[in-house]
């Protein structure tokens, strides 16, 4: 339900909202501008150039590091998915104490700092023999991601009467068909907007995928984080300046896919239950 | 159910290992082993780590409180004023929240520095001599709101969306100003978007260390450079597992207060 | 030894942990040695310089010049496949964990670590083609503190660590440790975020060794150091941007970045000068080394070689603004350094007795909970 419009303009609601705008994008604008120095400095711009992307693009190590991380960020955003939906609807129906136990277990993820996850799991694979590579670090993303998704969709189950996929059952559906036909299309901002907020996670996320990497090209983020104690190199402005492109580009995808299957609903109801992410 | 099953034993077996190194100690060769020893846990009653705690949760609560005063007008403006451009303004605030997070903090730093962009230009403008951003709380409190604030921004914008605004109307009638209006119908109305997103800006804040770490002074140590430290140069998993299931029992403890007290968030949406 | 000994290593651990879980009674124990003890046994071999696969290549970040890693991979027709690491011990810990790496950077102290550990392979010199810009006759590399005979590594760089500062802000200079206390500079001092650095500062300051752990003086280091903060801005290994940005006018900084800051950054290079305090200055220095469960020993081989040619030497040199001990490249280091005579670095240097050396666990923790009580106040 949208809201409508009220008669004065706040005026000092949008001029907070214009000081916003402008603080969240100075960095962005300094990273992208600078990307394009021909001087190696961060605060001074001597002139432009184009040498730290053609640096990326001849850079095979970087690329390398790029595909990784859309790689791992795809798979642990489709991954966790499915199985924080999964979790969502198998604790919405059921209400006892042990279900509610889980239910918490899965919030452990958000309190917990990401060096102790990392050092966990690092431990755990080794212990069980698993040699790190790409993969050990999806799982690992995957399973520290499933909280995020389980509460959001949780949070837009709650929202919807039960009684619609009931009533579907009724008219002779099949529980699966329910779900495919009733509940799933209904989550779909939900599902769209813990995707992505899993993959924007995951594919910026720099500890737990150092701990869990193994000899293939590292994510970037890992690339980037060993850098920043030392100093970053203003190639890495260009890094920044690309992985913002591409997540955009994503963005901008994902606000028009509803347009293509012809939903109303904004996929931006990122957060349909009103509560956390 | 399965497979989710597996995971969450997964990811309760890797906090498991968590809990018992907590209980180890590191061999002579700088090996951490498991074990039985409380010592540390008993290690931690030093008042510099209770005092590390509370400067920590000071950072996180102030982080909160800034995050609210700007979300509230942000997503007010954009829910009730951003007419069919809400969608675009949303995307815009989320964007740059997909870049990294290293590299934007890190933009931070080079543009705060004394003879960064920000400074220049306050010299130019002759609006000031130079003033010293950085390596202060306050420069941490600012990087950890600039990382965090969109935690607040979409869930208060979302209970703000599915506001009735004719209660913002029938408010200003009856209590005669902007601003008790807010406080007696706005911010009950959206509760539930506010809770969620005081949660999820609290928690990460609590165990950033990159801040403190990037924009910091000398006073500024955050518990998540503590725990940091243990696993890199202090050597010692196990006193960092410790510190680690300590704060974690402690945020737990906070967080179930927390819910008990708003739980009175119904399912029922308009 | 392969990449079985350290997953045997972990997997004891796990069970040992649930051995422990269930015999309570028994403290401090619960868990079976691991095989990283001192070993006696003879080194891993050295392979033969040949290709043998790709280069899996794990350094710190933008260490080399990506000019060389190019050139190597244009050479010998292999692919360089490069992971990072923050610090030693992320490094030692992957290592541990069994991923298999053909090269390493390791700092002096932990090529000791880890030879004595069995983790690293022979280098045999007779391997490597350029072997006497190093070890020439008379070369301090012949038998290094940290690698008795240079058995399993091959030097990389040098640095010392002074005192750098602006000379346009500041000229009350003393040619001390004492200058990070500076009364002009206040508010505008760095200390490297480093635990050994900055408990040697204050060790040279009080006239202790540089790794001491006895419990009086780290005491006073302690005090020494938290006497700082007021005058502190910060504490950051960060000291090129620092430096740069102009934030810092004093930097407790290493020899390498100040002349980086210094003849590729400044804007005016007469700005910037820097000091190697009399009460002596920690050398430190880090080296390549071969993990014994590196699967392509060989090309890691002809990469040390690649590495050693002077002319490569001479690029790294100039990208990083370190000193190399490659004979015929170190003029050119001297040729960067010719006006800070202090941030220059000659061989009497490497005899310098104030060296991280290794320690045992439990007096790293002690010096650990020093470091921390001084952050954290």
């Amino acid at each position: 339900m949208s809201a409508g419009r009220l008669e004065r303009k706040p005026l000092l609601a949008v001029a907070v909202t214009v000081a916003f705008f402008a603080w969240l994008y100075l960095p962005i604008v300094a990273v992208a501008l600078f990307s394009f120095n021909s001087a190696k400095s961060l605060s001074v711009f001597s002139g432009f150039s184009t040498r730290w992307y053609s640096d990326f693009f001849s850079n095979s190590a970087l690329l390398e590091s790029l595909s990784a991380s859309l790689r791992i960020a795809t798979v642990a955003a489709l991954g966790s998915l499915v199985l924080g939906t999964m979790l969502a609807l198998g604790l919405e129906r059921i209400t006892s104490r042990p279900a509610r136990a889980v239910g918490a277990v899965t919030l452990m993820p958000l309190v917990t700092p990401e060096i102790v996850t990392g050092v966990a799991a690092l431990l755990l694979f080794t212990g069980v023999g698993l040699k790190l590579s790409l993969s050990t670090v999806t799982l690992a993303e995957i399973t520290f991601s499933i909280a995020y998704v389980t509460v959001i969709v949780r949070g837009r189950l709650g929202s919807m009467s039960p009684e619609v996929e009931e009533a579907a059952r009724d008219l002779g559906c099949t529980p699966w068909q329910a779900l495919r036909l009733v509940t799933l299309p209904a989550l779909f901002p939900a599902l769209l907007g813990s995707g992505l907020l899993v993959f924007a996670l995951v594919f910026d996320d720099f500890v737990l995928a150092f701990f869990t990497t193994g000899v293939d090209p590292q994510p970037l983020p890992v690339r980037i984080y060993s850098s920043i104690r030392f100093g970053i190199s203003p190639a890495i402005n260009a890094v920044g300046t690309l992985m913002l492109l591409v997540s955009g580009l994503l963005i901008v995808a994902a606000l028009l896919l509803p347009r293509l299957f012809n939903r109303k609903t904004s996929s931006l109801d990122l957060i349909t239950g009103g509560e956390r992410r | 159910m399965v497979p989710t099953a597996w995971m969450v034993a997964f990811f309760v077996s890797s906090m498991l290992v968590v809990v018992l190194l907590s209980f180890g100690h590191t061999q002579a060769d700088g090996q951490p082993v498991f074990g039985t020893t409380p010592a540390n846990f008993a290690a931690l009653w030093d008042p510099v780590y209770l005092e590390l705690f509370l400067r920590s949760l000071g950072y996180a609560l102030a982080t909160v409180v800034l995050s609210v005063a700007v979300a509230y007008p942000v997503a007010y403006a954009i829910a009730l004023h951003g007419g069919r451009y809400k969608n675009a303004l949303i995307a815009a605030i989320v964007v740059p929240f997909f870049a990294s997070y290293l590299i934007r903090m890190y933009a931070w730093k080079a543009l705060l520095s004394d003879e960064g962009l920000v400074n220049s230009g306050l010299r130019k403008t002759g609006l000031s001599d130079g003033i010293a951003f950085l390596n202060t709380p306050w420069a941490v409190v600012g990087g950890l709101v600039y990382g965090f604030v969109v935690f607040m921004i979409l869930p208060v914008y979302a209970s703000l969306e599915r506001m009735d605004v004719s209660l913002i109307e029938a408010g200003k009638d009856l209590y005669h100003g902007p601003l008790r209006t807010f406080v007696t119908v706005t911010i009950p109305a959206t509760r539930a978007g506010l809770y969620g997103g005081m949660l999820l800006v609290f928690l990460p804040a609590l165990g950033d260390f990159v801040s403190a770490q990037l924009l910091g002074g000398p006073r500024t140590y955050m518990i998540g450079n503590l725990i940091q430290q243990q696993f890199a140069e202090g050597q010692n998993w196990p006193l960092g597992s410790a510190m680690t299931v300590a704060m974690m029992g402690a945020l737990t403890v906070l967080m179930v207060v927390y819910l008990r007290a708003t739980t009175t968030r119904t399912r029922e949406r308009s | 030894m392969t990449g079985a000994v350290p997953s045997a290593t972990r997997r004891s651990l796990l069970k040992g942990g649930l051995a422990a879980g269930a015999v309570a009674g028994f403290a401090g124990c619960g868990y079976v040695p691991s095989k990283t003890k001192p070993t006696e046994s003879p080194l891993p071999k050295s392979a033969k310089s040949r290709v043998d696969g790709d280069l899996v290549y794990f350094n710190w970040a933008d260490y080399l010049d990506p000019g060389v890693l190019k050139g190597f991979q244009e050479e010998y027709g292999v692919k360089v496949i490069e992971s990072n690491f923050d610090s030693m011990e992320g490094m030692y810990a992957k290592i541990n964990a069994g991923n298999q790496y053909d090269i390493t950077f390791p700092i002096a102290k932990w090529v000791a670590k880890m030879r004595r550990e069995g983790k690293l392979r022979a280098i045999d010199k007779d391997q490597l083609s350029n072997a006497e810009q190093v070890y020439y006759s008379g070369s301090y590399f012949n038998d290094p503190w940290y690698d008795a005979k240079s058995a399993v590594s091959v030097p990389f760089t040098v640095y010392k660590t002074g005192v750098g500062w602006r000379t346009d802000k500041i000229d009350t200079m003393t040619g001390s440790w004492n200058d990070l206390w500076n009364e002009q500079g206040a508010g505008h001092i760095f200390t490297l975020d480093d635990q050994d650095e900055a408990l040697a500062m204050a060790a040279l300051l009080l006239g202790y060794d540089v790794n001491t752990a006895k419990a009086s003086q780290l005491d006073e280091i302690k005090k020494l150091l938290i006497s700082q903060k007021k005058y502190l801005r910060g504490y950051s290994s960060d000291d090129v941007n620092n430096m740069s940005g102009g934030d810092a006018w004093i930097h407790h900084m290493w020899s390498g970045d100040f002349l980086y800051v210094r003849e590729a950054l400044a804007k005016k290079k007469t700005d910037y000068d820097f000091e190697a305090p009399k009460e002596g200055t920690p050398i430190n220095s880090d080296a390549y080394a071969i993990p014994a469960n590196a699967k392509h020993p060989g090309t890691a081989m002809l990469f040390i070689d690649w590495l050693l040619r002077p002319e490569n030497a001479v690029k790294n040199i100039q990208y990083l603004y370190y000193p190399f001990p490659v004979k015929d490249a170190v003029a050119a280091f001297n040729d960067l350094a010719k006006d800070v005579p202090d941030a220059d670095l000659d061989v009497k240097d490497l005899e310098n007795p104030d060296v991280f050396r290794l320690l045992p666990a439990d007096q790293v923790q002690a010096r650990a909970a020093v470091w921390t009580e001084v952050k954290a106040s």
